[in-house]
C-alpha cells in the first residue's frame, strides 16, 4: 500500500513539473522566491506570482454592475481588480467543484501549493484555507456551525467576525452604494465586501493618484515660481 | 452783538483760502475722473453688446430666476440650448429641476477611508462641465483634496499639490473641502445683487444670468469652494455632460461665480451625486438629513461627527468623521 502511495506521488511530481515549468516561463524565466506568508513560522517559501497579468473579467453574475448605466461618464470601478490568465474565454467556470471533488479538505495544507500560487494569505488569524471555505462544498463558505453560507450571501461571512462593520454596511455607511439614494425612484446597487477588498489580503492597495488640479503658472506662489526664486538665491 | 464774522481769526493766505488748482490735484482729479469714465464704460457694456448684436433685449431685461414664471423661464431654457449648440456644438437637455419636499441634503466624509486619489475632484470636472482644456487654464474643480500631516487638523500645513507615485503616504491623511452648503452661509449674505442663495433643501446656488462676477461671495467663502470664470469655458464637444440645469451644470458663460450645488440635476432626481459615485473606498456619505432612515442620519445619531472651522459658525452641511 505504501508503495502505492509513493508511486503515485512519483507519477503525480513527473506530471506536475512541467505545469510549473510553464508557471516560471511566463514569468520571465527566474521564479523569484519569497517568503512564506500563510504557514506561520514554518519554513515554507512560495513562488511569487507573476505580478503584470491582465485583469480577469469575471463572470457578470459574480461582478454585479456598479451604479447606473446612464453614468458612463463617470469611472466607477471597484479597488479590487482580479489579475491572472483570462480563463473564462477558454471556458472556465470558477466552479471549484470541477478539481476540488478530487482533491479532499484537509484542515492544514503545506505551502507551496501547486494552484492558487497567486492567494497570498495575509487576513488575521486566517492561516488555512478552511477557515472560510467550506470543506465538503467549495463553491460555498463555512458558517459557525459547518452549513453552507452560498457565494452571493458571503457578506454574512466577513460578519462573522467584522460584526460592526457589517452593522454600519448594513445601514449604508462602510463600503459604497451607487445609483438612487431615494430607492423610492430608482435602483440602487450596493457593493458586497470582496467587490471591493481582496479576502485573502483585505487592506487596499495604494494607488496612483489622478494628476493635481493645475496651479495658475504665473500667480504668486505658484510651485514654477518659487522653484525659479529659490535656484536665484542659490550659488 | 458779537458776531463770530467779525472775531479776527488766525490770519491765512490767499492760497489757502482759495486753494487754487495746483498740478497735483488736477492730476488727481483726472485720474479718478478717468477711472470713473472706465467704470461707467464698464457698466454700459452690455447696451455696446446689445447694439452689436451679441446678446438680445430679451437677455439683457432677463429677470432673476425666482422672479421667473414657468413659460419665461421655459423660453429662456430653450434659447441656453440653442446658445450652447451654437457655441460648443452639443445641444444639451437643460432642465429646472426644483427641490423635493421634505428634503434637506447633507453630506458625511469619513477621513479614516480616504485615500487621497482625487477620483472624486476629476468627477466633478467631468459631470459639471468645468472649463478643463487649455494649458494654461485653471482647472475649476469643485472638490480641492487637502494633504495632512497625521497627529492635527492645520490646514494652514496642508498640500493641494501632492501628486507622489502611490496613495495613501504612510504619514499623510486627506481631507477633501468642497461647498459646505453652510446654514448660516456668508457668501450669499454678501452678494450685492443677490445672485445666490440657498434653496429649500439646503443647497446654495447661483444664477449665472444674474451674478454680476464681482466675487465678494470668494472672499466672504471660509472654506474656498466658489471658483470664477476669468475667462470662457473651454470642453471639447465629446466631453460635454449633456443632462444639465439652470441652476446647476450648465455651461457657465465668462465673469460669473460657479460653485458645488450637490449635483442638484442628479440628487433633485433621487440619484446620489457624482464624487460620491466614482469614490473608490466608500467614503463618501450622502442622504437625506430629515429621513430618520437615511445613512447621513445613522451617521449623525451614531458617529463622531466634527464641522470644518466650526468658530466661524457658518453650520455646514457637511459633515467629516474619522471610523475604520
Amino acid at each position: 500500500m505504501r508503495a502505492v502511495l509513493q508511486w503515485c506521488s512519483a507519477v503525480l511530481a513527473v506530471v506536475m513539473v512541467p505545469v510549473l515549468g510553464l508557471r516560471g516561463g511566463a514569468s520571465g524565466g527566474t521564479a523569484p522566491v519569497a517568503p512564506g506568508t500563510a504557514a506561520g513560522g514554518q519554513n515554507t517559501t512560495v513562488a511569487a506570482f507573476p505580478v503584470e497579468l491582465p485583469v480577469v473579467e469575471k463572470p457578470p453574475a459574480q461582478q454585479p454592475p456598479v451604479g447606473l448605466p446612464g453614468d458612463a461618464h463617470l469611472d466607477k470601478t471597484p479597488p479590487r481588480a482580479t489579475r491572472g490568465l483570462d480563463l473564462v474565454k477558454l471556458g472556465w467556470t470558477y466552479n471549484c467543484m470541477e478539481c476540488h471533488k478530487l482533491l479532499p479538505a484537509r484542515w492544514h495544507y503545506d505551502r507551496p501549493m501547486v494552484e492558487h500560487q497567486d492567494i497570498r494569505l495575509e487576513h488575521g488569524n486566517n492561516r488555512f484555507c478552511l477557515n472560510c471555505h467550506h470543506p465538503t462544498n467549495r463553491n460555498a463558505f463555512v458558517d459557525y456551525d459547518g452549513s453552507e453560507i452560498p457565494e452571493p450571501d458571503v457578506v454574512l461571512l466577513c460578519a462573522k467576525c467584522h460584526g460592526t462593520i457589517y452593522r454600519d454596511w448594513k445601514a449604508g455607511v462602510h463600503g459604497r452604494r451607487n445609483g438612487y439614494w431615494d430607492t423610492r425612484r430608482g435602483p440602487q446597487t450596493q457593493l458586497r465586501c470582496i467587490q471591493c477588498h481582496d479576502p485573502h489580503r483585505p487592506a487596499f492597495a495604494p494607488m496612483k493618484p489622478l494628476p493635481p488640479l493645475r496651479y495658475p503658472p504665473r500667480a504668486a506662489g505658484s510651485p514654477e515660481r518659487t522653484r525659479t526664486a529659490r535656484n536665484l538665491h542659490r550659488p | 452783538m458779537n458776531d463770530p464774522a467779525a472775531t479776527p481769526g488766525p490770519s491765512r493766505s490767499l492760497e489757502e483760502v482759495y486753494k487754487p488748482i495746483t498740478r497735483r490735484t488736477f492730476l488727481k482729479g483726472a485720474a479718478a475722473s478717468l477711472v470713473g469714465m472706465a467704470g461707467l464704460m464698464a457698466a454700459l457694456r452690455p447696451l455696446l453688446e446689445l447694439e452689436r448684436g451679441e446678446i438680445t433685449l430679451e437677455q439683457l431685461l432677463q429677470k432673476h430666476y425666482r422672479e421667473l414664471t414657468p413659460e419665461e423661464l421655459n423660453r429662456i431654457l430653450r434659447r441656453l440650448e440653442e446658445e450652447t449648440e451654437r457655441q460648443h456644438g452639443v445641444r444639451p437637455h437643460i432642465r429646472d429641476i426644483r427641490p423635493m419636499p421634505g428634503v434637506e441634503f447633507a453630506y458625511a466624509l469619513n477621513l479614516t477611508r480616504c485615500i487621497g486619489c482625487r477620483k472624486c475632484a476629476h468627477a466633478c470636472l467631468r459631470e459639471n462641465n468645468q472649463s478643463r482644456e487649455d494649458a494654461d487654464d485653471i482647472e475649476m474643480s469643485y472638490i480641492r483634496v487637502l494633504e495632512l500631516q497625521k497627529g492635527a487638523i492645520n490646514l494652514e500645513t496642508s498640500n493641494v499639490y501632492y501628486d507622489p507615485e502611490r496613495v495613501p503616504q504612510p504619514d499623510k491623511y486627506y481631507m477633501p473641502v468642497q461647498c459646505q452648503q453652510c446654514r448660516q452661509s456668508p457668501c450669499t449674505k454678501v452678494c450685492p445683487v443677490q445672485a445666490t442663495w440657498q434653496e429649500p433643501d439646503g443647497i446654495v446656488v447661483v444664477d449665472y444670468n444674474w451674478c454680476i462676477g464681482c466675487r465678494y461671495c470668494m472672499a466672504a467663502c471660509p472654506y474656498d469652494a466658489r471658483r470664477f470664470n476669468y475667462k470662457k469655458p473651454t470642453i471639447p464637444p465629446e466631453a460635454i455632460n449633456p443632462n444639465q440645469s439652470y441652476l446647476s451644470n450648465r455651461i457657465r458663460p465668462k465673469g460669473v461665480v460657479e460653485k458645488c450645488t450637490f449635483c442638484l440635476h442628479r440628487t433633485r432626481e433621487g440619484k446620489y451625486p457624482a464624487c460620491l459615485e466614482v469614490c473608490p473606498t466608500g467614503a463618501r456619505v450622502f442622504g437625506n438629513l430629515l429621513d430618520p432612515d437615511s445613512e447621513i442620519s445613522y451617521i449623525l445619531r451614531n458617529k463622531r461627527v466634527y464641522i470644518l472651522k466650526e468658530e466661524v459658525g457658518t453650520l455646514p452641511r457637511f459633515y467629516y468623521f474619522f471610523e475604520k
